[in-house]
């Protein structure tokens, strides 16, 4: 463990089983790992490892079936209750009829914030994500990078300590999902959150990490985990690097060396 | 629209003429005092023509249309049917959004009601009518009334259906992100799912608010009514007054039009998110 803090997230031996007509899936089996606070961990792996799984037992979406799971020390149910995680979808999921600032300020008015800092908040937070000029749009008026941003900016807005992002950038396209992986970086190191950031892209991965926990399926499994010592600011040149090939390389390796090639995904 | 629109006065003409030509010529054959000589100089002038000519409708258009307040004008009459389909309409919004929210609440409530609820609308409403109005009669519910509680008979249907499926309609994923934020039942509701109905609640409203007409007409013409376009139908196809059942029929076609039109500017003020949204 890093550091003597309380870690962001523990897991230990966790186990998720699904139970279906079709017998019983088992989507997580045995995982540990500890999230440190501050840390930026990224879940890799092929589609069925349960890095989903993980992301949504951490935020009490789903419960476990067995072993442990803390988040920032208590259990996830009471995190949840105490607000202590925001949740990046992999689709915006914006509220259609709230404005841009309108659906930041969605988590304010549902928690029952002050009203006198809401507004301020929530520009301020649109101000972090670079849309303070699209508050009044609603969200069919942005394109799908910008509604992603605004979604990032509604799960900051209460200012949880940790940050579950599932895929967010999954379904854009490589141009701007470099460019908001820069800017995600870059909030990340403003704001000190702590990110658990679920993805299958191996370059997003490494550019983004402090650490990659690489997952393989059938049953979903943390395969191993690799420490991202590439230097801060990253930029465009980190991308090019041969430390980055190196570390991308590295976590390819773990991929298949859990996927053996049999699987027909 | 306007080409189509454009295409049917067209064709109306010789239409006309052609279908109101036979009863013409039987008309000048019987010796009938007409003022014309030919079948299709006649075509035009009949008492109760199947088509009517355009100056035959502007006519009695005119001519049934004043003084607009006298209990025997169409438009007098075409207001009561409206007052009774208004009120019909409301109450089956009540009533609709009432039960869709109950339906989408309670799978119980769901699995006993929506048979029944379906066998509601497999009642013809011309039948139910006569009985629905003695029955409410018995119990001083008279005039304006039953024909609104028949026309929001046939409209709440429709309604609740539409409202039940917009309430389920918010993402799964939206739905997560409210348990996220510990968000009450309550809460999910206002917040999520009562906008997310919205769009479908005006859809489906549109849709009633014509089921609401042709059951305040029904009510009308099928119950012993003193006033609106229904009476007025019946005693002019008695009277087979063809003249003045489309004039009633257009009065009729106008205030269908009317009510949908005053729906979708209602729609555009309640949803404004949705002004220049490509559907």
């Amino acid at each position: 463990m890093r550091g003597t803090a309380q870690p962001a997230v523990h897991l230990k031996d966790l186990n998720m089983v699904f139970r279906g007509a079709q017998g019983d899936t088992v989507a997580l089996q045995d995982a540990n790992l500890d999230i440190a606070q501050g840390e930026f961990v990224s879940l890799i792996g092929p589609s069925g490892c349960g890095k989903t799984t993980l992301l949504r037992l951490m935020a009490d979406l789903i419960t476990p079936t067995g072993g442990e799971l803390l988040v920032g020390g208590k259990s996830p149910a009471l995190a949840r209750q105490e607000r202590a995680y925001g949740y990046v979808f992999q689709s915006p999921a914006l509220l259609e009829w709230r404005t841009v600032l309108n659906n930041v300020l969605l988590p304010l008015d549902v928690m029952n914030t002050p009203k006198a800092t809401r507004q301020a908040r929530a520009h301020e937070m649109l101000k972090l994500v670079g849309l303070e000029g699209f508050a009044g749009r609603y969200p069919w008026q942005l394109s799908g990078g910008m509604q992603q941003r605004v979604s990032i900016a509604r799960a900051l807005a209460f200012d949880p300590a940790l940050l579950l992002m599932d895929e967010p950038f999954g379904a854009l396209d490589e141009i701007t999902r470099e460019h908001l992986n820069g800017e995600l970086l870059r909030l990340w190191q403003e704001t000190g959150k702590t990110v658990v950031f679920v993805t299958h892209g191996i370059s997003e991965a490494v550019f983004l990490s402090t650490r990659v926990v690489v997952m393989t399926s059938r049953p979903g499994k943390i395969e191993g985990v690799v420490d991202i010592d590439l230097p801060y600011p990253r930029n465009v040149e980190t991308r090019e690097s041969p430390r980055f090939f190196e570390l991308a390389t590295r976590v390819r390796e773990l991929l298949r060396r859990g996927h053996g090639f049999d699987a027909d995904d | 629209m306007i080409i189509v629109a454009a295409l049917a006065l067209a064709l109306y003409w010789p239409l006309m003429l052609w279908v109101n030509a036979g009863a013409a010529q039987r008309s000048l054959d019987n010796g009938a005092e007409l003022g014309c000589t030919t079948a299709i100089a006649c075509a035009t002038q009949l008492r109760n023509p199947v088509l009517p000519a355009p100056a035959q409708l502007g006519n009695s258009l005119r001519a049934m249309s004043v003084p607009p307040l006298a209990p025997t004008s169409v438009p007098y009459n075409t207001l009561i049917t409206a007052g009774e389909t208004v009120v019909g309409l409301l109450i089956a919004s009540v009533l609709g959004i009432g039960l869709a929210v109950a339906l989408v609440g309670s799978r119980a409530f769901e699995r006993v009601t929506l048979p029944w609820l379906i066998a509601s609308q497999t009642v013809p409403v011309i039948a139910l009518a006569p009985m629905l109005a003695v029955v409410l009669g018995q119990y001083g519910v008279q005039g304006w009334l039953p024909k609104a509680l028949i026309a929001a008979y046939i409209a709440f249907f429709p309604v609740a259906v539409g409202v039940a499926a917009g309430l389920r309609s918010p993402d799964p994923m939206q739905e997560d992100l409210l348990t996220t934020y510990r968000a009450s039942g309550w809460q999910t509701f206002w917040k999520l799912r009562l906008p997310a109905s919205l769009p479908f609640l005006f859809t489906s409203l549109k849709v009633a608010a014509t089921a609401a007409l042709i059951g305040s007409i029904v009510a009308e013409i099928s119950t012993i009514s003193f006033s609106g376009l229904g009476k007025m139908l019946a005693e002019n196809s008695r009277a087979s007054d063809t003249l003045a059942l489309w004039v009633i029929m257009l009065y009729g076609a106008g205030l269908g039009i009317a009510l949908v039109a005053v729906l979708g500017l209602l729609e555009r003020l309640v949803t404004p998110w949705r002004a220049g949204q490509s559907r």
